[in-house]
């Protein structure tokens, strides 16, 4: 008894240090992935599931059964099944091998939310490829099939804590089909970082009062709907105020401009928070931001060593938000 | 820890396929199993398969204990035991039924689907006919489509499942049938466990009671085949030799216990010329061998002779066997029998049978010798009103002198018992040989079938300075039955006891097709042991195939099917045709030296490289069939066209 807790006790430990040795040694043997990598035979791993081992034992007392009645039509049988674990063990691995792996971008995230690294697996040969699942730090996906020539993308999701960079070092994609007698899968190193804003903070002090606008901006008081021309489309700009009549017309992407949002613009000031620490500081200002943003008003933000002069809409937001959530980080990244 | 008992339907597609699975794999069980477990399985099936619709609640841990203490007590007492393939497989489907009834996850039908399995092995070892391959098959198909109908995405048709498993099999069956012929046979089981306790002897039983028996049952079942290596000797020699017995106690004949006689060689003097055939036993479950009397070598391992000339083996014929034996038609046997052997094949019970004790006492007495004696009783057989028929009168307590002097009607069996006792009787010594008599050849096949119903019993009766000789005295009476089998052979009117009495010419064609079918089948299928792996190995031109070699040649085929395998998914994971059009238009473009701009369409870019220079003709005629065999419907043809139209493109250098 005291051996088997001894053991039980131990093994877990064991089998994680192995684990984390065979990581380490697949990352110095891969190096670093391209965003877009196909997996080539060498660096597909596999396998024996508990299944599999099942199946094996199974084969083998039936062989054991067929010779010691020289009966050869389960001989026939027992070699069938084995000659199909042979198979199955192929075609897990020709499953993974071959296929494309890009990563598709993740959206910024709020501290403490779900990073989505987004990963498109692209079948871009003749045969189906199927129940892939993909394997971050936060479990398994559900599995998906490709059918000859299909693309999909795949989401996996990292939780986050902190403000700056959630990174995704490593990722696994893992397949058992066939008949899930094998296992078989690759790590990818790409390396992927998405961003993290601040966590909201959830009590803000109120907003500073806005000050009287400095005039850049046409002022007119008949309200938010007001049409003020036509710009040509920055990135953050949302997809509401893009005139898509003139884009199907000229093919060019156009962000239209409203008149009158507001009248007045406010700052929101790293400084103006002295009874707070940094990261409350950040998560104030981060709050605002948003808040104002969802208003549609203008803001301008003050940090130690960068300032963002007042303006509304996506790019500000972005703008801001990014900054805040690299505040006092910058050199930390990579 | 309880765990949820709930379903949610979620089983629903890959349910039905694993009962399926099993259905199949039980089928050829159905005839051996109990009532009661049949009727225990389906019913757990029907309900299980209810509940998952219903999505209801399975059934307590408790009153599952309780459900599997009953069954596993029940198959225990059907059986008094568990050992053998009749309970084994009836404990299968009995565990199967109880798994059914906690299986919650997809993941638990693995269980049920090994258990499909083990019951297709179970059928095998109970039975291999010919149609035991396409119910293995069909069995594996099944099985491996429910296996992969648990992993499938839901929506999936079934098809998709029953296809790849099919595939998967198509890729395992090379395989499967190198492992098949190369992996070495063994002669001697590692541990002796029967087949089948359930079911009765077949063929000879090793004791005679002529006048119990009123109806004797023409099996056309099997009984052995027969290939000769030259002609087959005359049917009037054909003697296929098996039991031999010798005790009788007024109404029943026995014998010993198989024990061997390693002086044969010895009390027996072969005479003549040799025949030289191969025997295709079928199972019956009984040690005895048959031979043509009298045989003299054979080539099976732990076979021996008797003490009484009999072939047996120490292994009970459980499987379908096949020997060699030489066997000589003239032989002279224990011409010099010890006095003391000879009083016991002289034994009478007391009291018994009077009335042939008083005839055979009498008619010695006007024989002058022991032969003239033999002459008058197969006289009196041949010449007095005595019938051959195989639905006699029962016989009751003194069976020999009812059957002699009164009712005088009987098969093999009657005119063996009641000749052996007169012998006896007259200080004659005697015994019954029991065997089968004659054969049928089967054109088809170049060899000779022997039925059951050519099951024959004769006498052996011991002559001073011949030793043991050979009478038949259903010859006397029915000398058809010898000279021509049983087929010619029509008595007493009653066509149906004998079968196929007369079949029709096509019937009786496509039975001899049918056997020799299997025939071909036993042989080089079921047959293949270690001397036909042997032979066929020295066929392949491997000179020494032990067991080592063996290993070796397979461990390497093995290699190169699975390249083949290897290289065959690769060819299925190749890239779709549309980027074969692809690469080939990338050839074009590397040749036109031209490097095409982000987003240019190919017309785009033939409308630039048409401005180079270069032929516009021929850039265009290339991007169009590009655009063909990549988007458009042109399929093979266009691709065809296009590789040509790249490979004939020489660009003029500007």
């Amino acid at each position: 008894m005291r051996l088997a807790a001894h053991l039980t006790g131990w093994l877990p430990g064991l089998q994680s240090a192995a684990d984390r040795r065979f990581k380490t040694w697949v990352r110095r043997r891969q190096g670093l992935d391209a965003r877009t990598t196909t997996l080539g035979s060498g660096r597909v791993y596999i396998l024996p599931t508990g299944v599999g081992f099942v199946f094996g034992s199974m084969a083998f007392a039936m062989l054991l059964g067929a010779m010691n009645y020289n009966n050869n039509l389960s001989f026939g049988l027992t070699f069938l099944l084995a000659g199909l674990g042979l198979v199955s063990m192929h075609s897990c691995q020709r499953n993974l091998v071959g296929l494309e792996i890009a990563f598709a971008g993740v959206e910024p995230v709020f501290a403490g939310d779900v990073a989505r690294f987004r990963i498109a697996l692209n079948n871009g040969s003749r045969n189906g490829r199927y129940q892939l699942r993909l394997e971050g730090d936060d479990g398994l996906s559900e599995p998906v099939d490709l059918n000859p020539g299909e693309s999909r993308v795949v989401s996996l999701p990292v939780t986050t804590t902190a403000r700056g960079y959630v990174r995704l070092p490593r990722f696994a994609i893992r397949t058992r089909y066939p008949f899930e007698l094998f296992h078989a899968w690759a790590w990818l190193h790409m390396d992927l970082e998405g961003l993290v804003y601040p966590a909201l903070a959830a009590n803000p002090p109120q907003p500073p009062a806005s000050v009287a606008a400095l005039g850049h901006r046409q002022h007119d008081a008949r309200g938010e709907e007001d049409f003020a021309g036509l710009r040509s489309f920055h990135r953050g700009d949302s997809p509401r105020t893009v005139a898509w009549k003139a884009y199907a017309r000229t093919g060019q992407l156009l962000s239209k401009r409203f008149a009158g949002a507001d009248t007045s613009s406010q700052w929101f000031d790293f400084d103006s928070l002295a009874a707070f620490d940094t990261e409350q500081r950040l998560g104030i200002l981060a709050r605002w931001v948003v808040d104002a943003d969802r208003r549609g008003e203008d803001y301008g933000l003050r940090l130690p060593g960068a300032t963002f002069p007042p303006a509304h809409g996506g790019a500000q937001r972005i703008d801001c938000l990014e900054a805040l959530a690299l505040f006092g980080q910058e050199g930390a990244r990579g | 820890m309880a765990r949820p008992r709930g379903t949610d339907g979620s089983l629903l597609s890959s349910l039905p396929w694993t009962l399926a699975a099993l259905a199949v794999a039980a089928l050829p069980h159905l005839p051996y199993l109990p009532l009661w477990v049949t009727a225990a399985s389906v019913g757990c099936a029907l309900w299980r398969l209810a509940v998952e619709r219903r999505r209801r609640p399975l059934p307590s841990i408790w009153s599952r204990s309780v459900l599997a203490l009953g069954a596993f007590l029940g198959i225990l007492f059907t059986y008094e035991t568990i050992s053998g393939v009749g309970p084994g497989s009836a404990l299968l489907a009995v565990m199967a039924a109880l798994k059914l009834l906690e299986t919650r996850r997809r993941r638990d039908q693995f269980v049920l689907l090994f258990i499909a399995i083990f019951l297709t092995m179970a059928a095998l070892l109970r039975e291999q006919h010919l149609w035991s391959l396409p119910y293995m098959l069909l069995s594996l198909v099944v099985t491996m489509a429910a296996w992969l109908q648990m992993a499938a995405p839901p929506g999936q048709p079934a098809r998709h499942s029953v296809g790849t498993a099919a595939r998967f099999l198509g890729y395992a069956a090379p395989l499967a049938i190198v492992m098949w012929v190369f992996f070495p046979r063994i002669a001697t089981p590692f541990w002796a466990v029967p087949i089948d306790t359930s079911s009765g002897t077949t063929g000879l039983s090793d004791t005679m009671s002529p006048g119990d028996i009123t109806s004797l049952s023409q099996s056309d079942a099997v009984a052995f085949r027969v290939r000769f290596d030259g002609e087959a000797p005359a049917p009037r020699d054909r003697y296929w030799r098996a039991i031999v017995l010798h005790r009788f106690n007024g109404r029943t004949w026995t014998g010993s216990e198989p024990a061997p006689d390693y002086t044969f060689r010895e009390r027996v003097e072969y005479i003549g010329e040799p025949v030289d055939y191969e025997v295709t036993l079928e199972p019956t479950r009984s040690q005895w061998l048959m031979a043509l009397d009298l045989p003299e070598s054979w080539d099976l391992p732990k076979a021996a002779m008797s003490r009484t000339q009999s072939l047996w083996r120490i292994q009970p014929v459980d499987q379908r066997i096949r020997y060699r034996v030489r066997s000589y038609p003239e032989f002279r046997a224990d011409v010099d029998l010890p006095e003391y052997n000879r009083s016991w094949y002289l034994r009478l019970p007391d009291g018994r049978n009077p009335k042939a004790l008083r005839f055979a006492q009498e008619l010695r007495d006007r024989s002058r010798s022991d032969r003239d004696y033999v002459n008058a009783v197969l006289g009196t057989f041949r010449s007095e009103p005595f019938y051959y028929t195989l639905q006699p009168p029962a016989l009751g307590s003194n069976p020999v002198d009812r059957f002699l002097f009164d009712t005088r009607r009987g098969f093999c069996e009657h005119y063996a018992s009641a000749f052996a006792v007169l012998m006896r009787a007259a200080g004659i010594p005697s015994r019954v040989v029991l065997g089968y008599q004659g054969g049928e050849t089967n054109p088809l096949g170049d060899y000779m079938i022997v039925r059951q119903a050519d099951a024959h019993a004769w006498t052996e009766i011991w002559l001073e300075g011949e030793g043991w000789r050979r009478v038949d005295p259903t010859a006397a009476v029915a000398p058809e039955r010898i000279d021509d089998g049983r087929s010619a052979a029509m008595f007493d009117g009653t066509a149906e006891a004998w079968g196929l009495a007369a079949p029709s010419a096509l019937l009786y064609r496509l039975t001899l097709t049918w056997d020799a079918m299997n025939a071909r089948w036993n042989e080089f299928v079921l047959g293949y042991g270690p001397e036909n792996q042997d032979r066929f190995m020295r066929w392949l031109g491997l000179n020494n195939p032990d067991w080592r070699n063996l290993m070796l040649t397979l461990v390497g085929a093995i290699a190169a099917l699975t390249l083949v395998i290897h290289a065959l998914l690769i060819l299925r994971f190749r890239p779709p045709r549309e980027d074969r059009a692809r690469r080939l238009y990338e050839r074009f473009v590397r040749k036109t030296s031209l490097q095409p701009a982000r987003g240019e369409t190919p017309l785009g870019f033939a409308a630039r490289a048409a401005d180079r220079g270069a032929d516009p003709a021929e850039i265009y005629s290339i991007t169009v069939l590009y655009l063909d065999a990549r988007y458009g419907d042109g399929g093979e043809p266009a691709m065809d066209k296009l590789r040509a139209a790249v490979r004939r493109f020489r660009p003029r250098v500007a």
